[in-house]
């Protein structure tokens, strides 16, 4: 049961940040990091599926494997997770821009 | 029962194609043999059916399990002039029937194509997911 507290009056005054938000503008550097090395471990998941998907076109091509099916399915998982993986890195590199054009 | 791979779908709906595929293969070689008499040992060819399971219990892509011969009675066709007709005239030939085969057909048809629709919706919702994160 979530509790709501029908008077917003006592919240409005705290709109200060948080003590929970303030340690986090702390240490925003290492954040980001992390961040970006998170989305960098993916970038070899992806090209392994990358990879995957090639070797089951060429194999379709050279006659070595007749499941189209196959290349299908390894086209499409190759197709979503490097979309997403370019998702997210659209998104860092606007997180860094935005931050970087910040008037100091 | 657990629900959480993203590519569960992807395998689901490409399995099915791929077990149409090869439906459509067993399918195909019921009418390309309709009239073959002599389907080796000197019997005439025996109509094929294709067999389907699951890969595991609950939720799970499809396997085709085996392709068995239809036992069901074989032809019996007048044709005294043919040389593998016996002592009467008659020559036995496949118990397969092209109305039947040509139903099955469009089923297996069918079901290629609902898997494919599911594959394609499905990487429509992914797509439409990925939209938020523009």
């Amino acid at each position: 049961m979530i509790k709501l507290d029908p008077n917003v009056h006592p919240t409005l005054p705290n709109l200060q940040p948080s003590p929970a938000q303030a340690e986090n503008a702390g240490a925003p550097k290492s954040d980001f990091l992390n961040a970006i090395e998170a989305a960098g471990r993916y970038v070899s998941k992806v090209d392994d599926l990358q990879q995957t998907a090639d070797a089951s076109i060429q194999d379709l091509l050279t006659g070595k494997n007749n499941d189209i099916t196959a290349v299908v399915s390894a086209v499409a998982k190759a197709d979503v997770s490097f979309k997403v993986l370019v998702g997210v890195r659209n998104k860092l590199i606007e997180a860094y821009k935005q931050t970087m054009n910040m008037p100091l | 029962m657990k629900v959480h791979n993203v590519f569960g779908p992807v395998d689901i709906a490409v399995s099915g194609m791929r077990a149409q595929g090869q439906n459509m293969e067993v399918i195909s070689s019921n009418i390309a043999n309709a009239r073959t008499a002599d389907a080796g040992q000197g019997q005439p060819y025996r109509r094929l059916e294709t067999i389907l399971r699951t890969q595991a219990e609950g939720i799970s892509p499809v396997l085709v399990d085996e392709v068995l011969p239809d036992q069901s009675p074989l032809q019996s066709i007048y044709d005294p002039g043919n040389p593998l007709a016996d002592s009467s005239g008659f020559v036995a030939m496949p118990n397969v029937h092209l109305p039947v085969e040509m139903m099955n057909l469009a089923i297996a048809s069918r079901s290629y194509q609902a898997n494919a629709a599911i594959l394609k919706r499905y990487q429509k919702m992914v797509e439409t997911t990925l939209e938020l994160l523009r």
